[in-house]
């Protein structure tokens, strides 16, 4: 696990309430398996943004399943 | 409930009887450029963690946060379980001055200089002031009645008596009300400051909040809550509850007057006591005890002085009267809520709690404010009053049981 893909983790399990941060894997579905709802979503979005200074557009979000996928967008944007 | 001087209604009980203040100078921010730099801030002891989930707490307001532990405490004293098992008949109605202010500041601040990126999704739930009573309906699965009261310093005491009148029109057996406020930020004083409402005795936070004394200069703001179970009296009975009190009472009018004055002749004051007496069928002289609304302002002090002596006449001389806002310093909206209970506690132990740093009493405030010192006094019945900016006046009568 690198260094973006640790600090996602920590970020979600900021904001998930009922979700420990030992049970979240890369490959962890944020949804299904996390049970993250919308709020939460909006909730991680901002963190995110704000952590790694970029600019996450509800297109894109929509497109992200698991906390791999979130790491990759991040490092896909080249902020990393 | 909480306040500046503890977590608890027996800690808080224990101060004020011990005429204890809770002012001290501001640590919530950086007021060292204020002209007021102290404050009545709930300290270290207070900690949501026991009741809040430190990830749910990141999502709350102060305001939100005070809200919550005393109502966890009412609802733990009151032994109610919770989900009820008639929801709809148990309703929450929270009173709050300016309810999640801080959040309000912080958002616009990150936006000012993040662009509108900068706004956090919970800033709006984290800044209305329905939302105390909101989460309350989601932690107990209250379904009922649910609504935020917003009556600047009186919304404590307008709350509870709404939710006292929901219980009596028999729409509910169950009530969670009260009053929350955590307004000690940075706009907030250099607002209440621009006003000159707030006292500037910073070398001397105890001495600060000096209701009924000549020396006083303004109030003193506190931040704090409390909350109060009501319960029909068939429904506390029935399930073999502990009564602290009842409340037979609620007067409210409005002064029509000014937006943050209050009518000098105290005739808004007067007929709010008066109709909370006739409310209740209870004659003045039976009255033993009056939280008084004594927020330290010349005005104000003066002017509850008169109220009370043209309602009570001959017997405003024998009645016992104290504003524990001298302890607390003024909580905004939740300090009727907190008074009440004060009110409720004197009545159960017999015991008036004092006005401190009363020392040398303004000529025109004449009547027995009980200096400095708790007196024991049995009593049957207790007037508590707020009064607002905007001329909103409540008074609540509560009854020993």
């Amino acid at each position: 696990m690198d260094d973006v893909e640790r600090k996602v983790i920590d970020l979600i399990a900021e904001v998930l309430v009922d979700v420990n941060k030992e049970n979240i894997q890369l490959d962890s579905k944020i949804v299904e398996d996390l049970g993250a709802e919308s709020l939460d979503i909006y909730d991680m979005i901002a963190l995110l943004e704000d952590e790694f200074g970029l600019e996450i557009n509800d297109e894109e979000v929509e497109k992200i399943q698991t906390v791999k996928d979130v790491a990759s967008f991040i490092k896909a944007s080249g902020r990393a | 409930m909480v306040t500046g001087l503890g977590a608890g209604v027996q800690a808080n009980w224990t101060a004020i009887t011990s005429g204890r203040s809770g002012i001290g100078p501001i640590t919530r921010f950086d007021a060292s450029k204020h002209r007021t730099r102290i404050a009545g801030e709930v300290r270290g002891d207070f900690d949501p963690a026991g009741y809040i989930h430190n990830k749910e707490a990141r999502r709350m307001d102060r305001y939100q946060h005070l809200a919550m532990v005393a109502a966890y405490e009412a609802m733990n004293d009151a032994g109610l379980p919770y989900p009820p098992s008639e929801p709809y008949r148990c309703g929450a109605v929270v009173g709050s001055g300016m309810g999640g202010l801080a959040s309000i500041e912080d958002g616009f601040r990150s936006v000012d200089q993040k662009g509108p990126k900068g706004a956090h999704p919970m800033v709006i739930p984290m800044s209305v002031i329905n939302l105390a009573p909101g989460m309350m309906s989601i932690r107990f699965g209250f379904k009922g009645p649910n609504f935020g009261v917003v009556n600047a310093c009186t919304s404590g005491t307008s709350a509870i008596g709404e939710a006292h009148r929901i219980i009596r029109e028999g729409r509910c057996d169950v009530m969670l009300t009260g009053g929350a406020e955590a307004v000690i930020t940075t706009l907030s004083i250099a607002a209440f400051n621009a006003l000159r409402a707030l006292s500037v005795r910073n070398d001397e936070p105890e001495k600060a909040s000096r209701p009924f004394d000549r020396d006083r200069d303004g109030f003193v703001i506190g931040e704090g809550a409390g909350i109060l179970v009501l319960e029909s009296e068939d429904h506390a009975r029935a399930r073999g509850a502990t009564i602290h009190g009842e409340i037979v009472g609620y007067g409210a009018t409005d002064d029509a007057f000014h937006v943050v004055m209050p009518a000098s002749d105290g005739e808004g004051a007067y007929y709010s006591m008066k109709f909370a007496l006739e409310d209740a069928g209870v004659d003045p002289s039976e009255i033993g005890y009056i939280n008084a609304h004594g927020t330290s302002t010349d005005l104000n002090d003066k002017m509850e002085t008169i109220a009370i002596r043209r309602l009570f006449g001959h017997s405003a001389e024998k009645v016992s009267i104290s504003s524990t806002k001298s302890m607390t310093g003024h909580l905004i909206g939740a300090a009727g809520a907190v008074e009440a209970i004060f009110s409720l506690m004197a009545l159960k132990e017999g015991v008036v709690p004092p006005t401190i740093n009363l020392e040398n009493p303004d000529p025109e405030c004449d009547l027995d404010y009980t200096p400095n010192k708790a007196v024991s006094r049995e009593m049957a019945y207790a007037l508590s009053n707020s009064f607002a900016f905007g001329g909103q006046n409540a008074s609540l009568v509560f009854k020993r049981v």
